[in-house]
């Protein structure tokens, strides 16, 4: 189910703290990114068949909405950094 | 004094800050600042005398120095208000902030990090809640972070009072 209008300005506002706190570049307006965070709720909901079809038949089969969910978020955040996922998992051997 | 004297400076050490959304105190480099969030109006509070070389005809002008945490682009908007305490006219135990004045839509530097100084000027008598010389004060500055749309903190360094 997509994110509610309040929760994707959550997001957003999480993020520009993030962000921040670590003085990374935003070269885009509070509004930009907030439809950002839109876009990307609805490309999440859009896809969410094709992403389980893609998974293999065992985690396909047994992994709940959330894990499966989770999973995508992690991977995603590895991308950014080790780093940036260590801070969301604790500890990333 | 002339007019362009500096009257007083302020630094984030000397906020005093109000009970609620309130700028938090933070270091860039082991700069002292404050930072302002982009979705929360939130402010600081100075306090001080107003100097007894403060002429009391032409005003104020308060600048404030600031930088942006992580936004390069759009535009940032501040408030700034006086509060008389003085002699014997304010019950300190509410706030009476007089109408703020603002500076809004500057954009912001193209480089994150980068101070930029922009001002805000006060007539003399009501419009700065009528301090005069000799008066004890406060000064609030606020970040208007729902009107303005520069994403990221914003980073206030320094804040001058110079006779307009």
């Amino acid at each position: 189910m997509a994110l509610t209008l309040e929760d994707r300005a959550r997001v957003a506002r999480g993020l520009m703290r993030y962000w921040s706190r670590f003085w990374t570049v935003i070269a885009i307006s509070k509004a930009e990114l907030l439809a950002a965070v839109g876009a990307t709720d609805d490309w999440v909901e859009d896809n969410a068949a094709s992403y389980n079809a893609a998974l293999p038949q065992a985690a396909r089969s047994n992994l709940s909405l959330g894990q499966k969910t989770l999973l995508l978020c992690v991977v995603a955040i590895a991308r950014v950094s080790i780093s940036a996922l260590r801070q969301f998992l604790g500890e990333v051997d | 004094m002339a007019s362009g004297d500096t009257l007083l400076i302020f630094h984030p050490y000397n906020n005093e800050p109000p009970a609620t959304n309130y700028a938090t105190l933070d270091t860039r480099n082991q700069h002292p600042c404050l930072d302002f969030d982009a979705a929360t109006n939130e402010s600081a509070m100075f306090s001080a005398i107003m100097p007894q070389h403060y002429a009391g005809t032409t005003g104020v002008t308060v600048y404030l120095h600031y930088a942006m945490s992580s936004a390069e682009a759009d535009t940032v908007d501040w408030d700034v208000a006086f509060e008389l305490i003085g002699d014997q006219d304010l019950d300190i135990d509410g706030d009476s902030f007089a109408a703020v004045n603002s500076v809004d839509d500057t954009t912001v530097p193209d480089t994150a990090g980068l101070v930029d100084i922009v001002s805000v000027a006060f007539t003399d008598g009501a419009d700065m809640d009528s301090v005069a010389v000799g008066d004890s004060f406060r000064l609030k500055v606020t970040r208007d972070a729902v009107s303005d749309d520069a994403a990221g903190d914003a980073e206030l360094y320094k804040v001058e009072l110079r006779e307009t």
